[in-house]
């Protein structure tokens, strides 16, 4: 096992810089998550990890060794593709031996080492078919058992469960989770999905358009996003957003002023107001809002709302009896508004 | 289009169908029955579609006639040896093409293609003058080292290239991760999962090699260094007219034993031709 | 400002081997084509070059002279009164075979793709011809196309006196197109139906709930879908019609008179039976240049008829 440092790594494919200097310390034994949109670089970073891109600048550590210029196969890691990527013309044990082949051990070793593999993942009894005789849930626990019979220093996830149903996702989200409590392997995780990432990671990195947007752990980067894109990428439903002006008495937007949290700079400016659905709380002395829909969900209500002339998603925690056109009246817990610069985007509470 | 038709018009396809078939089996019944009638029947009148009798004699006279089995032996040893060469050549090129970036990868493959545009018929002179020189005339090298480098290796290595195109990439950068060199990857993971279109590849090259006619003609010039095309075309009596039944009779041995192939292994066979990545 | 910086020292301290992952890769690329491309170049490039250089002698191989002559045989190209008739026959016998060959492919592959009984053994037996040894399958055919053979027993047999199939220009033309023909539709047939086979089927039913007629169907899904591979094996199919020479060989030699004798042939004659290489050798570029003209026209078509490609 070993941690991973990434110092400056840049990308680029010919004139079209792909990712912009990414620095990114992984201690040894860490489960990190590598979050964004499509293209912004999460896929590509990984891949340069595993080295299977060149890297254009700046330096990958494996443990204390600069691995920019080895191979894959010399870098001890091991890698869960998105679509599995297993051998169709071998079968699971083969699949799963496949590698240790390749490095001169023994065929009784191989043997032991894919029987002990199979025995976390639960594979004994498909060690002889086929990956096309295998159903989803199933071909994703033999790439899992393909990257960890070899005992890698590190694994690489790149989007596993992205071919998964949801029902599926959820139970191979708790499978690799407990498959790393286990092993305590250092892991690097891509994924598009914020829940996978607040749910699986030690630590999310959260990346934009080739660059770091936020490094952190789940709940602080949720609790204390540093950038409006963080605070709009974490978090379901989306974290609502306001643009107005911070004023002394208060937040101004169109048709609504809001309460301001204390400890704000000085002065009057423009800025963005950020609330998750779940700062609302009602009250009778709160802010009037006419509610356009109501989704009841069982355990909460999510509910659609005009603040002025603003159009928010709140969700209480009891059920709301409202009907579009109502008047409901909401008030935001202060310790929970993010105030981001119209500008920039950069937190600035 | 695959929707289940009336009676009527399943009558009207089948009966269409069989109409059409006359001139794609009738030749070849035609020449396994007039093989084995006696002489003075293969011309009777009206045309005996099913043998009257029987006459096996002519099958023995193909062999006094020609060194049959020397010319079979040829035939078959130089396709072997060109299905096997162009199988590797072709398909590590087509895999090169496909999956490996080099400098200079789009202009070398476009002078592989230029390939397609000069058929060996183009170049039969030179090549004659440069296996003369090489004093390779009336052997059976020309047979074997045209084919397996010329115009039909280009086209397998278009097909094999258009394949690996096709195959997920994640495959090899699996093997990659699990410790493989390219050659090994090649090797373990692309070339048996490219079955498919190695088949197609191999009946193509097979064929065209089995059914050659112009290079022997040009390069061979002893009986006993014949291939089975030209052979066939050797029985003749003394003016030169065609000893048909013997003809036929060869020309049954040298047909049969690929079209039962065929026949027993028609569904690789046509599938591994439909799957060459020629859908366009 | 600092980021760059640290690339500097992170690049200061580095040295990059000079055999990095691109390099050991792009090395392996050709060693994987250099089997190919200098076959390619051995029997193919350099003879090319060579069969230009030698239309550019007179070179009689009996007479063993070797004389460059400059021009002169592509002169000769333009005075040779057999020419325009070879090149004549050339035209009918590719336009024949290539109209023939994929009509009847298209029509085979549209039966083939109904879903009826025994279908597979249809489809084996239509493609048998393409496994049958070519001169076998040419040496049956003349055999029946013998005065006295089974096709005129047969038409007698229903009292209609067939032609001497072989020995007038006309029906030896019509002979040697029909018997190539039979021999390799299967080919384009198999092809055609796996294109066919890949039109999504919801296309047809949108096309049904639409109210198209079957025939609207064929025309303006089916054939717009399939017409990347309709394009492809007609090159293939016109490139292969200019290079036939066995069937023409053993079922006409060229004749009656040089009727049947196509470019291939009588290149074929120039050079081998007549020993005149540098002639031959002229004959040869004027068939690549005529393979090249076709091929370069048909990519350039491709724009205009292919509706659809991935």
């Amino acid at each position: 096992m070993a941690s991973v440092t990434l110092t400056d790594v840049r990308k680029s494919y010919g004139a079209t810089a792909v990712i912009h200097g990414v620095d990114v310390d992984i201690a040894d034994g860490e489960f990190v998550v590598l979050v964004g949109p499509s293209g912004c670089g999460k896929s590509t970073l990984l891949r340069m990890v595993a080295g299977l891109e060149t890297i254009t600048d700046g330096e990958i550590a494996i443990g204390d060794r600069v691995v920019n210029d080895l191979e894959p196969k010399d870098r001890d890691i091991a890698m869960v593709f998105q679509n599995y990527a297993l051998y169709p013309h071998m079968t699971v044990a083969t699949n799963m031996g496949f590698s240790l082949e390749h490095r001169g051990t023994s065929k009784a070793q191989i043997a032991e080492r894919v029987k002990w593999a199979a025995d976390i993942l639960g594979l004994e009894a498909l060690l002889d078919r086929y990956p096309r005789q295998l159903s989803g849930g199933q071909r994703q626990r033999v790439a899992m058992g393909r990257a960890i019979v070899r005992n890698p220093q590190v694994f690489l996830f790149d989007e596993p469960l992205s071919n998964l149903d949801a029902k599926l996702r959820v139970v191979m989200r708790g499978e690799i989770k407990g498959l790393h409590q286990r092993l305590r392997t250092t892991t690097i995780y891509v994924t598009h999905d914020q829940v996978e990432a607040m749910t699986m990671a030690d630590k999310i990195v959260v990346l934009n358009a080739g660059r770091v947007e936020q490094v952190g752990a789940p709940l602080d980067l949720y609790d204390r996003p540093a950038n409006q894109f963080v605070a709009g990428f974490i978090g379901s439903p989306a974290m609502n957003f306001i643009g107005g002006r911070i004023t002394p008495g208060g937040f101004v937007a169109a048709g609504v002023t809001l309460p301001l949290p204390a400890g704000l700079p000085a002065g009057e400016r423009s800025a963005v107001y950020g609330a998750r659905p779940e700062a609302f709380a009602l009250a009778p002395d709160g802010l009037p809002a006419t509610v356009t829909l109501v989704e009841p969900m069982g355990p909460e209500t999510q509910v659609t709302l005009m603040l002025g002339e603003h159009q928010i998603i709140a969700v209480f925690r009891e059920r709301v009896k409202a009907r579009p056109g109502d008047t409901l009246h909401i008030r935001p817990d202060l310790e929970a508004i993010h105030l981001f610069d119209a500008e920039t985007g950069a937190r600035l509470n | 289009m695959k929707t289940e038709l009336a009676p009527r018009t399943k009558v009207l396809v089948y009966g269409l169908m069989c109409v059409l078939l006359i001139p794609f089996v009738f030749p070849t019944w035609w020449m396994v029955t007039s093989s084995v009638k006696p002489i003075s029947q293969i011309f009777a009148f009206p045309p005996d579609i099913i043998p009257r009798s029987f006459d096996f004699t002519t099958y023995g006279r193909v062999f006094e006639l020609q060194p049959f089995a020397q010319q079979y032996w040829n035939s078959a040893y130089i396709a072997a040896l060109v299905t096997i060469g162009t199988m590797l050549f072709s398909s590590m090129a087509g895999y090169a093409f496909a999956r490996i970036r080099f400098p200079g990868a789009n202009l070398l493959f476009m002078v592989v293609l230029l390939g397609l545009l000069i058929p060996s018929e183009v170049t039969i002179v030179p090549l004659f003058q440069m296996f003369l020189s090489w004093g390779m005339i009336n052997t059976h090298w020309p047979l074997v080292l045209v084919p397996i480098f010329g115009a039909p290796s280009v086209f397998a290595t278009f097909v094999m290239r258009q394949f690996f195109i096709a195959l997920p990439v994640e495959l090899e950068e699996a093997a990659r991760v699990d410790g493989l060199g390219r050659f090994k990857i090649f090797w373990t993971i692309a070339l048996p999962l490219a079955r498919p279109a190695l088949a197609a590849v191999a009946i193509f090259t097979f064929l065209h090699s089995w059914n050659l006619y112009l290079e022997p003609i040009v390069f061979l010039s002893s009986p006993d260094r014949f291939t089975l095309p030209q052979a066939l075309t050797q029985f003749t009596d003394a003016y030169g007219g065609a000893l048909w039944n013997v003809q036929l009779a060869a020309a049954s041995m040298t047909a049969l034993p690929v079209l039962i192939v065929f026949i027993i292994a028609q569904k690789q066979f046509v599938e591994g031709l439909a799957h060459t990545g020629l859908k366009g | 400002m600092t980021s760059s910086a640290t690339s500097m020292a992170v690049r200061e301290k580095r040295k990059r081997p000079f055999w990095t992952m691109e390099r050991r890769d792009a090395a392996a690329g050709y060693l994987f084509i250099a089997p190919q491309l200098a076959g390619i170049t051995l029997f193919v490039l350099i003879p090319l070059g060579l069969v230009f250089w030698y239309s550019l002698h007179e070179w009689n191989v009996l007479a063993s002279t070797f004389r460059f002559i400059g021009t002169e045989n592509y002169e000769r190209l333009l005075t040779d009164r057999d020419l325009p008739r070879v090149l004549g026959a050339t035209a009918i016998f590719s336009a024949g075979l290539v109209v023939l060959n994929m009509s009847l492919a298209l029509l085979l592959a549209v039966l083939l793709n109904q879903k009826l009984a025994g279908i597979t053994i249809f489809r084996t037996l239509f493609f048998s011809p393409v496994v049958v040894s070519l001169v076998a399958w040419t040496i049956v055919w003349s055999f029946l196309l013998q005065n006295n053979g089974g096709i005129n027993g047969m038409l007698a047999a229903i009292g209609v006196e067939g032609p001497n199939w072989l020995r007038n220009p006309t029906t030896a033309m019509i002979s040697v197109i029909v018997v190539q023909v039979f021999k390799n539709v299967g080919l384009n047939m198999i092809l055609f139906l796996a294109a066919l086979q890949g039109v999504p089927r919801e296309l047809y039913e949108a096309a049904r709930v639409d109210g198209a007629s079957p025939f609207k169907q064929f025309r303006r899904i089916t054939l717009p879908l399939i017409s990347p591979t309709v394009l492809l094996t007609s090159i293939i199919t016109i490139v292969g019609s200019l290079q036939v020479f066995a069937q023409i060989a053993v079922l006409t030699q060229g004749g009656p008179g040089i009727s049947t004798t196509v470019l291939v042939y009588y290149l074929y004659q120039q050079a081998f039976q007549f020993h005149l290489f540098g002639y031959g050798s002229t004959l040869s570029i004027l068939l690549f240049v005529i393979v090249a003209v076709l091929t370069f026209a048909q990519w350039q078509m491709r724009r205009k008829i292919v509706f659809y490609e991935n």
